[in-house]
């Protein structure tokens, strides 16, 4: 019998469509999501892990990173090779100037005011947390469909905070750290954030949380940016983030030298998120 | 055993025209598209992707993939406007229809994957007109090319249908493209 090749196309293609949709609900992050609270998320496919610096590091020796050479050829903080860190000779001269003891101290104390960000463990979201005179907002995202804000009450060094759909996010951040898990969009993630320090290149925009809103094209949206010590960045647009489930798309490169990305013929003006200066809060 | 009418012998007059060959594969095509645009309207997206190591987000592995289904549905144009003696001055060589098959299988398998973390890592929506353009002309893609494969090897069907079935799921996919490869490249610039 002679074999029907398109219809052995078309039966391939199905099979590897339900192998890629089977591959997907199998990856980590998703399963990730039923597994119980606290659980170590294991590596996301959804990009390549670029590790925190370790908060002593920070602290201590201000490494002055050097992010212009990650963003510039990268839009989100995930490229796949590591972003090239480089200590610059002008910043390390500059004194040290973040505060004593609060780098890896395991001491209970807590910050009034303070900013966390780093990437989730096994790299597959940024999570960033600032906490201002007993008000906290946080804020995940994957640089791609997985985005939400959480905003709540911080009491004895502890955030229990709650978003859109579920979404949860518990914290402790009395060890200079901010341990803790979180859940969007259905996917939970653990991390363990450094503090962000002051100490930034001439400038730039430093570590941090940015939002921005806009309307584009009648359609109000709102971007979040969550920008690494090492000056890569993961940004998420939702659109009409007043709805009940906003859908959610990779944000345009957020410029660290101006505070702006354009989307859309549209310059959306991002404002940092400060636990330490309450702006944004 | 009663009598029955004879099943298996085939009722030419009834299609002498060919066009109810189309009816089945027109409802196959259908369903297909219909079933990709409910589950990707029902289905909560979750933002799970699978990534290729070397890019720098998913959506540069889409936007590259896409455009390789692109580039190998130009060549399938091409070489189908080479078969059929449509290009002056050239001769269809004999590899010509391997050429044709080949582009399109390669040009199909790259948008599945696409498609698949499309649905299920965005869903289908509407928030804008392109991404409304862009979610339409998706499922209907699948929906089109399931057609085009399914009255391929038929015979007897009018000469337009083959012509019209190509250049309909090739529209499609071009618009595709510009709804989403062509609009990221140019968001987010063009590279891995």
């Amino acid at each position: 019998m002679k074999v029907n090749m398109p219809l052995v196309t078309l039966l391939s293609g199905a099979a590897l469509g339900v192998g890629v949709l089977v591959a997907s609900m199998l990856s980590p992050s998703s399963t990730a999501s039923a597994s119980s609270t606290g659980a170590t998320s294991p590596p996301s496919p959804a990009f390549t892990v670029t590790a925190p610096p370790p908060a002593s590091t920070a602290s201590g020796t201000a490494p002055a990173t050097t992010p212009t050479t990650a963003s510039a050829t990268a839009p989100t903080s995930a490229p796949a090779t590591a972003p090239v860190v480089t200590p610059t000779s002008a910043s390390a001269a500059a004194p040290a100037t973040t505060p004593a003891a609060t780098g890896s101290s395991s001491t209970s104390y807590v910050p009034p005011q303070a900013d966390y960000v780093a990437q989730v463990n096994g790299g597959g979201a940024a999570v960033a947390i600032s906490v201002h005179k007993g008000k906290a907002v946080a804020y995940v995202c994957n640089g791609h469909a997985v985005a939400a804000w959480y905003r709540g009450s911080a009491a004895n060094g502890k955030l229990n905070l709650t978003g859109k759909n579920g979404a949860r996010l518990s914290v402790d951040y009395r060890s200079g750290k901010a341990k803790g898990s979180l859940t969007a969009d259905g996917v939970q993630y653990s991390f363990s954030a450094p503090m962000v320090h002051g100490v930034v290149p001439t400038g730039q925009r430093p570590p941090g949380l940015y939002e921005a809103t806009a309307t584009v094209d009648g359609v109000s949206i709102k971007a979040g940016w969550i920008v690494l010590p090492d000056g890569s960045q993961v940004g998420s647009v939702e659109y009409d983030p007043g709805s009940a489930i906003p859908p959610t798309a990779q944000a345009p490169l957020l410029n660290l030298a101006t505070g702006t990305a354009q989307y859309d013929g549209v310059t959306l003006v991002a404002s940092l998120i400060s636990g330490l200066t309450g702006s944004g809060f | 055993m009663t009598a029955q009418p004879d099943v298996s012998s085939p009722a030419p007059d009834r299609y002498s025209l060919g066009i109810g060959k189309l009816v089945v594969p027109s409802l196959i095509g259908g369903l297909v598209a219909l079933t990709l645009g409910v589950y990707g309207r029902l289905h909560h997206p979750t933002g799970v992707v699978v990534n290729i190591a070397g890019f720098t987000s998913a959506g540069y592995v889409k936007s590259w993939l896409a455009t390789i289904a692109t580039f190998f549905a130009i060549v399938q144009v091409t070489s189908a406007l080479v078969m059929y003696g449509k290009i002056p001055r050239v001769t269809a060589p004999s590899w010509i229809g391997r050429l044709h098959q080949w582009s399109g299988r390669i040009a199909f398998l790259a948008a599945v994957p696409v498609a698949i973390d499309c649905l299920y890592g965005l869903g289908f929506q509407t928030y804008s007109t392109r991404v409304l353009i862009h979610s339409i002309l998706g499922c209907a893609f699948f929906g089109f090319f399931t057609i085009k494969m399914l009255i391929l090897p038929k015979r007897g069907l009018p000469n337009w249908t083959l012509p019209l079935a190509g250049a309909v799921v090739f529209t499609v996919l071009v618009g595709i493209w510009f709804t989403s490869a062509f609009w990221f490249f140019s968001t987010f610039g063009l590279h891995r």
